[in-house]
């Protein structure tokens, strides 16, 4: 009798412990799909759900805070979303947060993660629906990716092409890889330029001696100017006299200007002497008569010199000046 | 024509067989539910059959987890997901390799032990002094084992889960730096209601195989000495594969109701 009511201890034990693994494990496992939590019901609308199920995880900002309650096809291009969330995370969410589809790692189950909105906003309610976001998917990623091979692959072509018109000496290009004279040409062109850039690093050293020495030598002109601190005073002051003088001279010739104006608009003797036409005339007309006058003189000084009581004068004038040309001669 | 008469004869013993146990499975369906209940023997096959084999489970049940671990462990490495570790080991265990094995270990033990002592209680003519006593044999010795094994089925392959996913557990914790919480959290994460039921409901039909085929080859056992072994090697090499077979099929219907 005691042996049986110890086998029926340890057999009740086993049960009841049988039991409890098997009831920690169904509330451990209904636990996390909110099963015996007060659950609030939100909802989104997406265009692609990449392979969302029902019982997949929602996050809100990297917490599990439910699962996907049920997905429905409303319409072609419209999947609605339904979210069982748990009660006490319902406080933090927004009604300006945004749910989007992502997975769990790199190849772990799709999730939704909700992500709190920019800016104020209301607090979600049971049954709201909040907006949805679609990230690029992989098979969106693939497209992109096989267009950009596609293209990878048109460029390589595209390449072949240009290497082998290279190769044939087909184009500028082909004809500096093939062609010798050329080569040889170019060869030359750098030696040149080499020569060239020779001479010009000697010129350069040149005129770095002439600086050097401009700048040491005081005697020259430049030197003077570029060392000598007394004659650049001095320049300066040439240079500030030159200015002065120059305003000076312009002053003047406004002055002379000035006078200039009020000689020609004044009724003096000059404006009479330059403007008056009538002057000029009578002077032209008076020349005539002197011209005239002289003439007749000349005249009557010929007539004169025939004269009786004046040629003995001239006799005498004439051979004055024979014997000045004789004695001139000797 | 030998050959194909023995062929012939072969499958008339397997059908005539398969209907033998088919009558003796409803024939337990048709007693199970009729008065007197044999409480007390029921407790005491529960007993040997449950706590019994408790040892025998837990340490296959933490040998597979430890194993299965060590050995997942380094392919999961190469792809740098260790941390799939407790989720794989947990869906593995809990869905197919914690009730299969389970259910083997208990068709060697229990299987075999049934079919050997109703065998000799056959061979030494011990059923049918009950039949004569009055006493209805069936009901007393099949009833309880068959009802004691289904029942206890499930509880050790409950116990076994949890034993394995604990040693799978102990190589996580001494390889990496796993803690039991995070570990159980995985675990739990990954598991769902589709995982535990389907393989809780899987064992009791496990349990009933064991216990029909256990009882009926000793329940039938041939005259003589050799017939007793014979009725728990076959009770065993049959439980075997009907469990399987029960398994095959339990997956198959999983599938339809669950969406795996």
């Amino acid at each position: 009798m005691k042996r049986t009511n110890t086998q029926k201890v340890k057999l009740g034990l086993f049960v009841i412990f049988g039991t409890i693994i098997f009831v920690v494990a169904v509330y451990l496992i209904g636990q996390r799909q909110n099963m015996f939590d007060k659950t609030y019901t939100i909802s989104s609308y997406f265009q692609n759900v990449n392979g969302l199920q029902r019982g997949n995880n929602v996050r809100y900002s990297g917490i599990n805070i439910g699962t996907v309650r049920d997905i429905n096809m409303l319409n072609d291009s419209t999947i609605r979303v339904d979210m069982n969330i748990q009660e006490g995370i319902i406080a933090h969410i927004k009604k300006n947060a945004i749910a989007t589809i992502g997975s769990d790692g790199l190849v772990g189950n799709m999730i939704v993660n909700i992500v709190p909105g920019r800016g104020e906003s209301e607090l979600i309610n049971d049954g709201d629906i909040i907006e949805s976001f679609s990230k690029i998917g992989a098979d969106d990623i693939l497209s992109t990716l096989s267009v950009g091979s596609e293209n990878a692959a048109i460029l390589t072509a595209d390449l072949l092409d240009v290497t082998s018109a290279m190769l044939n000496g087909k184009g500028t290009v082909g004809l500096l890889l093939n062609d010798t004279v050329m080569a040889q040409d170019l060869k030359s062109s750098v030696k040149n330029l080499k020569t060239a850039s020779y001479h010009a690093s000697q010129t350069i050293d040149e005129l770095k001696d002439i600086i050097a020495s401009l700048k040491t030598n005081d005697d020259s002109v430049l030197g003077m100017i570029m060392n000598d601190t007394i004659s650049g005073e001095r320049l300066k002051n040439v240079v500030v006299n030159l200015e002065n003088s120059s305003l000076e001279i312009e002053k003047v010739i406004a002055q002379t200007n000035e006078l200039i104006a009020e000689t020609k608009e004044s009724q003096g003797a000059y404006n009479y002497l330059v403007k008056d036409t009538s002057l000029v005339n009578g002077l032209k007309s008076t020349l005539k008569n002197i011209d005239e006058g002289t003439a007749k003189f000349n005249e009557n000084m010929e007539a004169l010199k025939h004269n009786f009581l004046f040629r003995g004068y001239f006799k005498k004038l004439e051979r004055e000046q024979k014997k000045e040309a004789k004695q001139l001669a000797n | 024509m030998k050959g194909l008469q023995n062929i012939k004869s072969r499958i008339l013993k397997f059908l005539i067989e398969t209907g033998d146990i088919a009558t003796f499975t409803s024939r337990f369906f048709s007693e199970v539910a009729k008065r007197p209940f044999e409480v007390k023997e029921l407790l005491r096959q529960c007993y040997q059959m449950g706590n019994k084999s408790l040892l025998l489970v837990g340490i296959t049940g933490f040998i597979i987890g430890l194993v299965l671990t060590l050995q997942t462990r380094p392919t999961l490495m190469e792809f740098g997901a260790e941390s799939w570790m407790p989720s794989m080991v947990g869906i593995s265990i809990v869905r197919e390799i914690g009730p299969i094995i389970t259910a083997l270990v208990c068709a060697g033990r229990i299987g075999s032990g049934i079919g050997a002592e109703l065998g000799s209680m056959r061979v030494t003519e011990q059923i049918d002094a009950m039949e004569v006593s009055g006493t209805n044999p069936f009901k007393y010795l099949v009833v309880t084992r068959v009802l004691a094994v289904t029942l206890m089925l499930p509880l050790l392959v409950l116990f076994g889960d949890a034993i394995a996913l604990f040693g799978s557990y102990l190589v996580e914790n001494l390889k990496g730096d796993v803690s039991f919480m995070l570990y159980f959290n995985k675990v739990f994460d990954a598991l769902e209601f589709g995982d535990i039921i389907p393989a809780t409901i899987k064992s009791f039909f496990f349990g009933l195989a064991i216990g029909i085929v256990g009882c009926y080859k000793g329940y039938n056992c041939k005259k003589g000495t050799e017939g007793v072994g014979k009725a728990a090697n076959s009770a065993v090499v049959l439980t075997s594969l009907l469990l399987f077979v029960i398994d095959f099929i339990a997956v198959f219907v999983t599938d339809i109701f669950y969406d795996l």
